[in-house]
C-alpha cells in the first residue's frame, strides 16, 4: 500500500461515528482545561487514562490525543485575553496577543491564532504521514552534544526575544538560569538552593513562575493603574482580522509551522522551545522589529502555528520509535500500553489502523477545533467586558486551583504569589519576564547535555565540533552574535570618527 | 467533681470511637496517595487496581498524587494522617530504603508500615539491536579492556540502575561510566540513538518496549521474572548483582493490626481477580504478592545492601 492508500484507511477508521464522537469530547475538553490556566492536559489525561481502558483502542487513544491538542487552541485564549500563558508554549503568545486585545484587537488575535493553529497543524500531520519515520531517525542523531548546541543558540536567541535594552535581557536570562538550578543536582544527588525545604527538592514547576510573572503581576499592575475599575480598554473595532492582517499573518504561520514540526520531534521541551524561537525569528526577519511586543500580529501568529506544528510532531518520536518526548507524550504511551499495543516500526506494519488512524483523526481534530473555536471568539471576547472588579478575583481563583492541583501541595501557590510580587518589581524596573522563562526551561536541559556529552567523551570537548550537526548549530551561534554585536560597533565607530573630524 | 462528671462523657467517647472503628472501611473514602506525577508506572498501577480494591472492601479509594523527593513528601504526609485506616499511600523500593541512608528524612520510617507488595521488577541492562554485546560477558569483558569506555544511561545518583551498575563494577571489577538521565525514556532515546553503550531499565519497561530496536543482556534478579521467563538472570552469567524495584502500599503501623490486615486480604483478592490480572498483564505488570509482614522482615536485608553500594559511591565521590 503506497501513503496515499494508507490515508484513506486511516480517514475511514476515524471517520466511524463513534470515533468521531470521541474526537469531538476530547477537543472539547482539551479546549476547556486549555483555557482554565494552570490545569493541563497532562494532569487531564492521566485522569481519563483508566476510563480508555472500556474503550476501543484507537477511540481512546483519538480522544486522549485531542485533548492535547485541544489544549493547544485553548491555551492561547487566556493568554490573549488576560495575560496569562496557561501552557509554557503560550508564553511567547501573551506579549503581543495581550496588547492586541488592550487596542480592542482581541477577537483579531484569537482569530489568527486559531486559523494558524489549524494551518500548522494540517502542514504538521501530513508532515507526520509522509516523513514520519524518516524524521524520527533525524531526532535520534541528535545526541547529548546537538543538544548542547541547540541550547546554546536557543539562550543567545533569548536576547532578540526582550524589546528593551540587551543588558537587561541578559539579566534576566541569568535570573532564569538561577531559578532552574533549584533543586537535586541530578548527577551527584546534591540539594542545590533548596534551603532545606522537602518543597524545592525537585525545583520549581514552570507553571508557577509562569503564572506568577504573567499572571499575578498583571493583577496588581492593573489594580495599582486604575483601582477596581480595570483597564480601560479600546472599544471593540472588530471581529474578524483585516485583511492587512491576514497579509502580514501568513508568512509568519509558514515560518512558524516549518520551525514548530522542527523542533517538535526533539525529545524535551520541543513546543516551548519552537514557539520562543518562531518569536525570536519573526522579530529578526521583520522590518519593524521595535514595534514586537506593542501589538503586532506576527507575534501571535507564529508562536500559535509553531506550538501547535510542535504538538502535532511530538507524536513522531512516539509512533515510530515508541519514545515519548516529553510527559504528555509519555502518558499517551500508557493509553497504548493499556490496550497491550507497544507502539514502535512494528505498529506501522502490523496495526496501520492504529497509526494511520490516529493521523487522519488528527487532522479532523484540527479542522473541529477551528469550528469549536470561531463561534466562541465573540463569547471569549463578551469576557473582557464583565467588570474588572469581578473579572480579577475570579482569574486568581482559577490561577490558585491551577496551581495547586498540579502538586496538591498549597506551598507552589504561596511560591507563586511570591513569583508575582517579583514580577510587578520586574515591570516597575522595565524587565521582561520572558527571557527568564526562556533562560529558566533552557538552562537546566543545558546543564544536563552539557555533563552528559563530557562524561561520554571522558572529558573530550572535541566532540562539539567533530559532530556536524552540532558543528552547524554553534557556527550558526557564532554569526548571531556577530551579527547583534556588529552593527554597535560601526555605529560606535562612527562615532569615533565624528568626534575625531570634530 | 469534676472527674466523675468526665467519665460518662469519655466513655461515651470511647463508644462512639469504637462504633467509627467498627465501621471501617465504609465511614468515608480511603485517600490513596501516591508519590508519583500522574501517569507514573506507580500511578497507573494503583489506578488500575483501585475499582477491584472498592469491589473488596465496599469502600471508596480516591487517588491523591502528591509527587516531589523522590516519595518523602508522600511519606512525610502519610506519617501524619490519622492512624484510623482511611489513608494509605503507594510504598516503593529501593527508594524508600535508599532515602533513610544519605538524607535527613522528614518522617520516621519505622512510622510506615507495609500492607502488601504488589510488584517486584527486576532491573535489566538494555543494548541496543545492532550492538555488538549479546551477553553480560560480551560487555564485560569489552570494559575489561577498555576502562570508562562503556556508558550506561542511568536516571541519577542512588537509583536501581546506578546501583546495579556499581554492583556490576565491584563484582566483575570493571570501570563503568555512568551517564544521567531524566528520565527512563530519555536515557532509551539516546540509546537508540547510538550515544550510549547501555542504559538500565527494569523489566517491566523492557517488555513494553519494541524488541526488534533493543536487547536485555540480564536481569538481575534471584530468579527469572514472569515477564522475561527466556532471559538468563546475572547470576546464572556468573555475576553477583540484584537489584530490584517493588511496588506496593503502606499505611501507620499505628492503625489496628485487624485493619491492616484486613487490606492485605483485599489486595491479595483483587490480585487474584482474573479480570484484574488480565489488565495487569497488558500493562506488563510483574504481579508478586508479600503480605506487608513478611515484605518487611525482609526490608532490613535489602537496606543493609544498599549501605554497601552507597558506600561506594561515597567512595567514587
Amino acid at each position: 500500500m503506497n501513503t496515499f492508500d494508507l490515508l484513506m484507511l486511516g480517514f475511514s477508521e476515524a471517520m466511524t461515528p463513534a470515533n468521531l464522537g470521541f474526537c469531538l469530547i476530547g477537543a472539547l475538553l482539551g479546549t476547556l482545561i486549555g483555557v482554565l490556566p494552570g490545569i493541563g492536559p497532562t494532569a487531564t489525561i492521566a485522569v481519563l487514562l483508566p476510563i480508555t481502558f472500556f474503550l476501543p483502542p484507537l477511540a481512546g487513544i483519538i480522544m486522549l490525543a485531542g485533548i492535547y491538542y485541544g489544549a493547544q487552541y485553548g491555551g492561547s485564549t487566556t493568554a490573549i485575553l488576560v495575560n496569562l500563558p496557561g501552557e509554557a508554549s503560550a508564553v511567547v503568545t501573551a506579549l503581543d496577543g495581550y496588547q492586541m486585545a488592550q487596542q480592542g484587537r482581541a477577537g483579531s488575535a484569537l482569530a489568527v491564532a486559531a486559523l494558524g493553529s489549524f494551518f500548522a497543524g494540517t502542514v504538521a500531520t501530513f508532515g507526520i504521514a509522509i516523513a514520519g519515520p524518516m524524521l524520527s531517525s533525524f531526532a535520534l542523531n541528535f545526541g547529548p552534544a546537538e543538544y548542547v548546541a541547540l541550547m546554546v543558540f536557543g539562550l543567545l536567541a533569548a536576547t532578540i526575544l526582550a524589546s528593551g535594552p540587551v543588558l537587561k535581557a541578559i539579566g534576566m536570562i541569568l535570573i532564569g538560569l538561577l531559578l532552574g538550578m533549584v533543586g537535586t543536582d541530578q548527577a551527584t544527588g546534591a540539594e542545590r538552593l533548596t534551603f532545606g525545604s522537602l518543597d524545592l527538592f525537585d525545583g520549581i514547576e514552570f507553571t508557577v513562575i509562569a503564572i506568577g510573572l504573567f499572571g499575578f503581576s498583571e493583577i496588581i499592575a492593573n489594580l495599582e493603574r486604575s483601582g477596581s475599575e480595570g483597564v480601560k480598554l479600546a472599544p471593540m473595532s472588530r471581529m474578524w482580522p483585516t485583511r492587512e492582517d491576514f497579509r502580514r499573518s501568513w508568512p509568519a504561520v509558514l515560518r512558524g509551522t516549518g520551525i514548530g514540526t522542527f523542533l517538535g520531534i526533539l525529545p524535551g521541551g520541543g513546543a516551548t522551545l519552537a514557539s520562543f524561537s518562531a518569536y525570536s525569528l519573526e522579530k529578526k526577519v521583520s522590518k519593524h522589529p521595535k514595534k514586537f511586543g506593542t501589538g503586532v500580529v506576527e507575534g501571535v501568529a507564529a508562536p500559535e502555528s509553531a506550538n501547535n506544528a510542535a504538538a502535532q510532531s511530538s507524536f513522531i518520536p512516539l509512533l515510530t520509535l515508541g519514545i515519548p518526548s516529553n510527559n504528555m507524550m509519555a502518558m499517551m504511551l500508557s493509553a497504548f500500553m493499556i490496550h497491550g499495543i507497544t507502539p514502535g516500526p512494528s505498529v506501522l506494519t502490523n496495526q496501520p489502523e492504529i497509526f494511520w488512524g490516529l493521523v487522519a483523526s488528527m487532522w479532523i481534530g484540527n479542522a473541529l477545533l477551528v469550528f469549536i473555536n470561531m463561534p466562541l471568539i465573540g463569547l471569549w471576547v463578551k469576557l473582557l467586558t464583565v467588570p474588572y472588579r469581578l473579572l480579577y478575583p475570579a482569574i486568581l481563583l482559577f490561577c490558585c486551583v491551577g496551581v495547586y492541583s498540579m502538586n496538591n501541595r498549597i506551598f507552589d501557590v504561596l511560591l507563586a504569589a511570591g513569583f508575582g510580587l517579583l514580577g510587578y518589581a520586574f515591570r516597575k524596573a522595565k524587565c521582561e519576564p520572558g527571557p527568564l522563562l526562556l533562560g529558566f526551561v533552557l538552562g537546566p536541559l543545558l546543564e544536563a547535555n552539557l555533563r552528559r556529552t563530557l562524561l561520554i567523551t571522558q572529558g573530550d570537548p572535541s566532540i562539539f565540533v567533530e559532530r556536524p550537526i552540532s558543528l552547524t548549530m554553534l557556527a550558526a551561534t557564532v554569526i548571531l552574535l556577530a551579527l547583534m554585536i556588529l552593527p554597535s560597533f560601526r555605529k560606535k565607530r562612527e562615532e569615533a570618527f565624528q568626534e575625531e573630524e570634530a | 467533681m469534676t472527674c466523675l462528671k468526665s467519665l460518662p462523657l469519655a466513655a461515651a467517647m470511647l463508644t462512639l470511637a469504637g462504633a467509627a472503628h467498627a465501621e471501617w472501611p465504609t465511614d468515608r473514602p480511603i485517600e490513596m496517595i501516591v508519590a508519583f506525577a500522574p501517569g507514573g508506572g506507580t500511578d497507573i498501577m494503583l489506578r488500575t487496581l483501585a475499582p477491584y480494591l472498592e469491589a473488596e472492601l465496599d469502600a471508596q479509594f480516591p487517588v491523591l498524587n502528591r509527587p516531589g523527593a523522590a516519595g518523602e513528601i508522600t511519606y512525610t504526609a502519610l506519617s501524619q494522617s490519622r492512624p484510623d485506616g482511611y489513608t494509605v499511600s503507594s510504598l516503593n523500593t529501593p527508594g524508600f530504603l535508599t532515602m533513610q541512608i544519605d538524607r535527613k528524612l522528614r518522617f520516621d520510617p519505622a512510622d510506615l508500615c507495609p500492607i502488601a507488595r504488589i510488584v517486584e521488577d527486576p532491573g535489566t541492562f538494555i543494548v541496543p539491536a545492532s550492538s555488538e554485546f549479546q551477553t553480560l560477558e560480551d560487555l564485560v569483558a569489552f570494559a575489561k579492556e577498555n576502562p570508562g569506555a562503556v556508558s550506561i544511561g542511568t536516571t541519577g545518583v542512588g537509583t536501581d540502575e546506578h546501583m546495579a551498575m556499581l554492583q556490576l563494577e565491584r563484582t566483575a571489577g570493571i570501570d563503568l561510566t555512568a551517564i544521567p538521565f531524566g528520565g527512563a525514556n530519555e536515557a532509551k532515546t539516546a540509546l537508540l540513538g547510538g550515544h550510549i553503550t547501555a542504559i538500565g531499565l527494569n523489566v517491566g519497561e523492557y517488555a513494553t518496549s519494541d524488541k526488534n530496536a533493543m536487547r536485555a543482556l540480564a536481569q538481575f534478579a534471584e530468579e527469572r521474572s514472569v515477564l522475561a521467563g527466556d532471559l538468563p538472570t546475572a547470576k546464572e552469567q556468573g555475576f553477583d548483582v540484584i537489584m530490584s524495584s517493588e511496588r506496593g502500599l503502606a499505611t501507620r503501623c499505628e492503625v489496628p493490626e485487624d485493619i491492616r490486615a484486613r487490606m492485605a486480604e483485599a489486595v491479595d483478592a483483587a490480585l487474584a481477580n482474573p479480570e484484574f490480572q488480565a489488565q495487569a498483564k497488558q500493562q506488563s505488570l510483574p504481579l508478586s504478592f508479600q503480605s506487608g509482614a513478611d515484605w518487611q522482615a525482609a526490608m532490613p536485608a535489602r537496606l543493609d545492601r544498599y549501605r554497601d553500594i552507597f558506600a561506594l559511591i561515597k567512595e567514587g565521590q
